[in-house]
């Protein structure tokens, strides 16, 4: 009985503040407190007329899908090669690739922007992705290593053995197996990279992200256009991980469900 | 077989890995058209072998010949063998027709052709109605099949099978066994078979390869393998065999004569090799002891009746002999002849064209 409280205590704690945001969001009065002043649309008319808002949603949009294909390039590569690895070299691509999880962002943040500044590269939008890739990667290949775990490397051997060149190989068995893991991967990338702030404000230079943007509109007052972003933002999420379960879906006859198939009849 | 060609031809092969010797002294050639097995216990070095000739291993040192030519550099898309791996490996994100269809597509096969020889090769394993099932959607048999018709239809001049009947159950096992061999005579390719289980090897082979410890230790006929075992691990590794210790006493032109510690006169047909007062073992196998002394059975020993156990038609007796030694004994149940019962006294009957004598281990 205390736990059933205790559970529906913390769900109340989790749930309740997002609920608030989005009832407020359609709130008829700027006003951010009760009583309830009735439903309005104004304030994402508001939004939608928001000129600088826009080019902030595009400029993050366009980062996030810049990080995913990079993300997605280095990935397959790096997956490609923890797959001819044995444990000694997965160990490795471990070791460099994961440890930047454990970093603090202030500390990617302030090391990039060193970096950039010791080799003159202008802040620009490339340099955020170039950040956001640092960032997405590690999570990419934690994303990955599981599966990719149980690619069952027979089946390159098959191919091979049927008179299939290594790239007709790659193209024909391996990559459509690890597609669905790879788009997985990618989409996730997206996500990390449309609300990364700390290492981005660090990098930006001149340039706005939605977060960024949030952030300085927060700073002058909270308006309820803040309520309606993040009401929006929430609900961008929602559909990147329903997406993101669609293709896990999809993923039946990928890699994993058919190690786990040749698993089976094996006592 | 009237002088068969070799197609694969191995050479003073040796495979090392790491500081691991996997296979040493390997010489072997297998002759067209032939089931040939390669049968020893887990980690003799079979897969291995396989893996040598289909081009996924190199030989530390050694060659190896297909069809007359050197392939060492040659990779395994190169080779004109094809493989049906132990868990089959079939590709699970195409179906039944598509798996089958794969090797005749990368080899740009037009697609008119790839279909006609799928379909016949899916009717040859009888699979013309999963054509278009995925692979999580046949069973484990059936599963066997496509990885058998997608190495077939490639036509391989050598079909390599690696255990290819582990992961099913005893009666699919039978039944693969009897298509196996029905598929065999069809295409009339080469099979190199790997296998653990002796009865398979003697139900399918023309020839056994019987290795152990990265060496081939006999290669014969399954038959002779069975009656003529070179070596005490061939004579133990295939079917049940009672062994004694002894001693050789006389070596003349009729045979061999060898005693036991305690007095059982083994005299064997073979002459080749022993010494006087060498130490060998004696093998006899269980349907070679009787209890009838026959025209030819000359020899004996006495001892008392143990255990026995009917299985159908036959009878296995366990004897202590006065040696206290226990032998096995395997009687076909025969209405006309008395047989002892547990307790009685009793004498045991062989004859010297059954006794293998086999170097003392
Ligand atoms: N890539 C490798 N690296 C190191 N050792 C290996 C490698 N492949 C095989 N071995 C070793 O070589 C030996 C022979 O292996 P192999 O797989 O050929 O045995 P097998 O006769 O097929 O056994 P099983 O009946 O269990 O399949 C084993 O001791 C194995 O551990
Ligand atoms: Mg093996």
């Amino acid at each position: 009985m205390l736990l059933r409280i205790i559970v529906w205590a913390i769900l109340a704690f989790l749930l309740v503040p997002l609920l608030i945001i989005i009832l407020f969001s359609f709130h008829a009065s700027p006003a951010l407190s009760f009583p309830f002043a009735g439903f309005s649309l104004r304030w994402y008319e508001e939004l939608f007329g928001n000129a600088q808002l826009a080019s902030a949603v595009i400029k993050s949009l366009t980062i996030a899908l810049l990080t995913a294909l990079v993300t997605l390039l280095l990935g397959a590569t790096a997956s490609l090669a923890w797959l001819r690895f044995g444990r000694a070299g997965r160990g490795m691509i471990e070791a460099l690739t994961v440890t930047p999880i454990a970093l603090p962002g202030l500390f990617v943040g302030v090391s990039l922007l060193v970096l950039f500044a010791q080799s003159g590269t202008q802040l620009s939008t490339a340099t955020i992705v170039i950040a956001h890739v640092v960032i997405a990667i590690p999570i990419l290949i934690v994303a990955m290593k599981a599966r990719l775990a149980l690619f069952d490397p027979s089946l390159e051997e098959a191919a091979r053995d049927l008179g299939a060149s290594q790239m007709q190989t790659f193209a024909r068995v391996t990559l459509p197996l690890i597609a669905p893991t790879l788009i997985a991967s990618a989409i996730l990338a997206f996500a990390v990279s449309f609300d990364e702030f700390v290492v981005t404000s660090f990098v930006a230079g001149t340039e706005t992200t939605l977060p960024m943007y949030i952030w300085s509109m927060m700073r002058r007052t909270v308006t309820p256009l803040v309520n309606a972003i993040s009401t929006l933002a929430l609900f961008f999420s929602i559909a990147i991980l329903v997406a993101s379960w669609l293709i896990g879906q999809a993923r039946r006859r990928s890699a994993i469900a058919g190690r786990l198939e040749q698993l089976e009849p094996l006592p | 077989m009237t002088n068969p060609r070799t197609i694969i031809e191995i050479r003073d092969g040796k495979k090392v890995f790491g500081s691991f010797t996997a296979l040493t002294d390997i010489n072997l050639s297998i002759r067209q058209g032939e089931i040939l097995t390669l049968l020893g216990p887990s980690g003799c070095g079979k897969t291995t072998l396989m893996r040598l000739i289909a081009g996924f291993e190199t030989l530390t040192s050694g060659a190896i010949s297909i069809d007359g030519s050197d392939c060492a550099g040659t990779p395994p898309e190169r080779r004109p063998v094809n493989m049906v791996f132990q868990r089959y490996a079939l590709f699970p994100h195409l179906d039944v027709f598509e798996n089958v269809a794969f090797g005749l597509k990368v080899k740009g096969m037009p697609k008119a052709e790839v279909k006609e020889r799928v379909s016949r090769m899916l009717q040859i394993v009888q699979l013309d109605n999963f054509a278009n099932r995925y692979i999580d959607e046949i069973s484990g048999g059936q599963s066997q099949r496509v990885a058998l018709a997608r190495a077939l239809v490639n036509g391989p001049k050598v079909l390599l099978l690696d255990e290819p009947l582990a992961a099913l159950d005893l009666k699919i096992r039978q039944h693969m066994l009897a298509e196996m061999k029905r598929i065999h005579t069809e295409t009339g390719a080469t099979f190199v078979y790997v296998t653990h289980d002796q009865d398979e090897a003697m139900i399918l082979s023309d020839r056994v390869v019987l290795m152990e410890k990265g060496r081939i230790v006999q290669i014969d006929r399954p038959e002779d393998m069975y009656a003529r075992p070179k070596s005490l691990f061939a004579a133990k590794f295939l079917g049940e065999t009672n062994l004694f210790d002894a001693t050789v006493s006389a070596v003349n032109g009729i045979g061999t004569t060898a005693v036991t510690p305690a007095g059982i006169r083994f005299i064997g047909a073979e002459t080749a090799d022993r010494q006087p007062s060498e130490r060998i073992t004696v093998s006899i196998r269980p349907e070679s002891l009787s209890f009838q002394d026959g025209e030819a059975a000359t020899q004996s020993a006495e001892g008392t009746v143990e255990d026995v156990v009917f299985i159908g038609s036959r009878s296995f007796y366990t004897v202590r002999l006065d040696d206290q030694s226990p032998v096995r004994i395997q009687v076909q149940r025969n209405g006309r002849l008395a047989l002892p019962s547990i307790g009685d006294r009793t004498r045991v009957y062989w004859d010297s064209a059954n006794v293998v004598m086999l170097p003392h281990s």
